[in-house]
């Protein structure tokens, strides 16, 4: 997991499955805040009525602190129903997408809704499964429209500012893109999701370049779900069809390939010391064993073996040279650091 | 396809197609989850023998395709922590398939080797194991049940985890002869011993971890553990054993092999497949046909299912319509026919509840007997969420399926009476047999109409309608409910 100049380190795990309070349920996304602050959005599911409170935004540091929550399902104005992406402005105003609902929330910083916008349609503007949204450094709103197969721009406010893509496997086009960021000039980073491929374009929607082709091989991408850029140019991917994150360098190397290293926080911690007998066959037990070769398939691994990622949806970096992973059927994040040098 | 002019060719039953057309619908509701009048149509004009052989050979068909668009959507379909959700997921997968055959095998073994989410509390185990019986259904009787034996979930569902050299535990063994293979009276007591001592060391990994966390419903911390076969050798008992009149030093693939040369072993799966595939009633002489099939093939499933669908008791007219369609083939068969769900969309747990209201909750079967199927599908209040649940699917009319249907129906003439709608609605939705008692109904219905017009810009929209009542009394009729 190492190249000449930097090298990714398996930090600590943020995280315990919980329907409410300190915990998460199939979280999807994350937003960072200012000191290490997380906001965790739970998708949750399915959506029957009595599972409808478990969807929410759950507010903790990473250092694993318990901040709070808010936030839940429904479709009343500021509710979730397939709540997909998480993204916060510099002035703390905090925007969620919704898939199921076509619409954008937004919320102050507290998540005290303040409005929303969107409607279901293939028109300028209109969404089909808004699925990721991203600030970019000018203040303006990116949001990959899923199921339009597009690129579309907002202002802060919602108002439409224009858009690029079809549907296709050309270059510039998309195939149900999903997770979508800016680097510090503005270019846009798409995670061609059923093309596996991440595009690169300008601020402008002018296409750059491309990571990926199909496969479980290094460098090879399956479904990537997110896309992140750290201030020296490397590139994360949620390789979520393969397991895996892996970032590449500036020169567009595969820089590092990281399964999941997965330990107990200390919230799971709290839960074991509780549950003494839980805990005592836990530690006797393997918990990485050999997987059923029947069932030796990238996602059945995941699903045997409790560390490595299962479902990494979202990939965020702070300014700390901390890499933030949502490990989504696994209810927690895991955390790396880079290190240079 | 012409319509037959509703000429009643067997006493009260209508017939509005031709034998083939009728005999290619009726083996699409048994081998599959019913035919799309497009479906149909493909399969006649390859033929009723082509068509099997395509049904037979699912793995020539593509796999589901919406199984990324599935787990990206539904996340917590990715991780099928919950029941629900995996109940939402094997609906997908009988509403989308293309290998239709694969799925309804799946859901008869899953039938016939019933382990339920109740006693585990680990749903993906469960959706493992239908996987196991996806990819051996229609292979050979062996290694279905070695899969089985090996799967996770019936070693845990059956307690073969807690099976030991030097403490043996029967459950496994004495349900592998009971309910799985030959049938009650047909082995000794002390052939359940024999069995269970051979299957002693098949059991999981982490036995005792998973087995706290399973007693006490724990996912904490991190969700449900994929739990794996493990074969220990030393808690394995090596020593001679007696089964079924043969002497060893056995294991369990041994006892498996011995399992699959008797005859009752047949007799017992050709009956299971012909109570599920052909009819509710039983008859000796099918079974004896198809029982033969199996010794013949030394337990080819795929050999076996092929002499069914090819078979005169089959074909017979006194076996259409003879089975109540199971609450899972209900509901996914009218999902597939009504076009819904094609893509990923929140309101599957509906289609999940609906199914167990009706009282089958797939991967949580009652008892290790599975469901008591037939006629006790059937009770007021079931029939009432059946017929409710169908008509809803097919309200929709923006839906691709129904929408195909109303311009089948519109495509057989601008201006229909009563009669001809009640036979332009069947025919575009592949019912070609119904009794005259609901034939007349369906008139009855469309009779304050006097005749729906499509031909004019001020009726067209209402015409429309009047098609879409007319099929939501269709699925609620008498036929529909039964395959």
């Amino acid at each position: 997991m190492t190249t000449a100049t930097a090298t990714f380190t398996y930090s600590h795990t943020v995280g315990f499955l919980a329907y409410r309070g300190r915990g998460f349920i199939h979280p999807i996304a994350l937003a960072l805040g200012d000191d290490g602050v997380m906001y965790v959005l739970n998708r949750g599911g399915p959506e029957s009525v009595g599972r409808l409170e478990h969807k929410r935004v759950c507010i903790c540091t990473v250092d694993e602190g318990y901040i709070g929550e808010w936030g839940t399902g429904g479709t009343d104005d500021g509710q979730f129903w397939w709540a997909s992406d998480i993204a916060r402005a510099a002035d703390g105003r905090i925007f969620v997408t919704d898939e199921a609902l076509q619409r954008v929330n937004i919320f102050d910083n507290e998540g005290n809704f303040i409005r929303h916008w969107g409607e279901v349609g293939e028109g300028p503007g209109q969404f089909n499964r808004p699925a990721a949204i991203a600030v970019a450094p000018d203040g303006t709103l990116l949001i990959s429209d899923g199921l339009n197969h597009r690129i579309q721009r907002y202002t802060a406010d919602g108002e439409y500012l224009g858009g690029w893509g079809e549907f296709g496997a050309q270059a510039g086009q998309f195939n149900t893109p999903w997770g979508i960021t800016c680097d510090a000039d503005g270019n846009v980073f798409v995670a061609d999701w059923r093309n596996d491929r991440v595009q690169a374009f300008t601020s402008g929607g002018r296409f750059v370049g491309q990571w990926g082709t199909s496969g479980d091989w290094k460098g090879q991408l399956n479904r990537p779900a997110s896309v992140e850029v750290d201030g020296e140019g490397y590139v994360y991917v949620a390789d979520w069809g393969n397991e895996r994150v892996q970032v590449f360098a500036p020169d567009g190397e595969v820089a590092a390939i990281l399964l999941g290293n997965a330990t107990t926080s200390s919230w799971a911690e709290d839960y074991l010391a509780a549950n003494p007998d839980e805990q005592r066959a836990r530690a006797e037990a393997n918990l990485a064993p050999a997987v059923n070769p029947w069932r030796d398939h990238h996602r059945e691994a995941s699903a045997g073996i409790e560390g490595r990622f299962w479902g990494p949806t979202s990939v965020r970096v702070d300014g700390a040279g901390r890499i933030y992973v949502v490990d989504s059927c696994r209810h927690r994040v895991q955390i790396y650091r880079k290190v240079v040098g | 396809m012409t319509s037959m002019q509703n000429a009643p060719t067997t006493p009260g039953r209508i017939k509005l197609a031709d034998e083939e057309s009728n005999r290619i619908a009726h083996l699409l509701r048994r081998a599959g989850f019913g035919g799309t009048r497009a479906e149909i149509d493909r399969a006649v004009a390859q033929g009723y023998e082509a068509t099997v052989e395509e049904l037979l050979h699912p793995e020539l068909q593509p796999d589901l395709e919406i199984e990324d668009l599935i787990r990206r959507y539904h996340t917590d379909q990715n991780s099928l922590m919950l029941l629900e959700s995996s109940q939402g997921y094997w609906l997908y997968r009988i509403i989308n398939s293309r290998r239709p055959l694969e799925e309804k095998m799946a859901l008869f073994w899953h039938g016939l080797f019933a382990t339920a989410y109740g006693k585990l509390n680990h749903a993906k185990a469960v959706v493992n194991q239908t996987h196991t019986f996806r990819r051996n259904g229609l292979g050979k009787f062996a290694d279905i049940l070695l899969e089985l034996s090996r799967d996770p979930a019936m070693i845990f569902w059956l307690d073969n985890k807690d099976n030991h050299k030097d403490a043996p535990n029967e459950n496994y063994g004495r349900e592998l002869l009971e309910l799985f293979s030959m049938g009650i009276g047909n082995y000794t007591e002390d052939d359940v011993k024999a069995a269970a001592r051979s299957f002693t060391g098949w059991t999981i990994d982490n036995a005792e971890y998973m087995s706290i966390r399973a007693s006490r419903d724990s996912f904490w911390p991190y969700g449900r553990i994929d739990w794996q076969f493990r074969y220990r050798d030393d808690d394995h008992d090596e020593s001679e054993k007696t089964f079924l009149g043969h002497t060893g030093q056995f294991d369990g693939q041994e006892i498996i092999d011995i399992i699959i040369r008797q005859p009752a072993t047949a007799h017992y799966i050709a009956g299971k497949l012909y109570n599920f595939f052909v009819s509710d009633r039983p008859d000796e002489s099918a079974i004896g046909d198809l029982a033969d099939e199996f010794i013949r093939t030394e337990g080819d499933i795929r050999s076996v299912m092929r002499r069914l669908f090819l078979s005169d008791f089959f074909a017979d007219e006194s076996a259409r319509f003879a089975r109540v369609k199971s609450p899972a083939e209900l509901v996914g068969g009218t999902a597939r026919l009504a076009g819904s769900h094609r893509t990923p969309e929140w309101t599957i747990c509906n289609l999940a509840m609906d199914v167990n209201f009706m009282g089958q909750e797939i991967l949580n079967p009652p008892t290790v007997e599975g469901w008591h199927t037939g006629m006790e599908w059937i009770d007021t209040g079931n029939l009432v969420e059946r017929i409710n649940a169908a008509g809803a699917e097919m309200r929709d009319t923006s839906r691709p399926g129904v929408r195909a249907i109303i311009d089948r129906v519109k495509s057989a003439g601008d201006v229909q009476s009563p009669n001809q709608l009640a036979d332009s609605c069947l025919n575009a939705m592949g019912m070609f047999e119904v009794s005259e008692g609901t034939f007349d109904s369906l008139v009855a219905m469309a009779t304050p109409w006097s005749e729906v017009r499509f031909d004019r810009e001020d009726t067209a929209a209402c015409a429309e309608e009047r098609v879409a009542e007319m099929i939501q009394l269709i699925v609620a009729s008498r036929e529909y409910q039964l395959a």
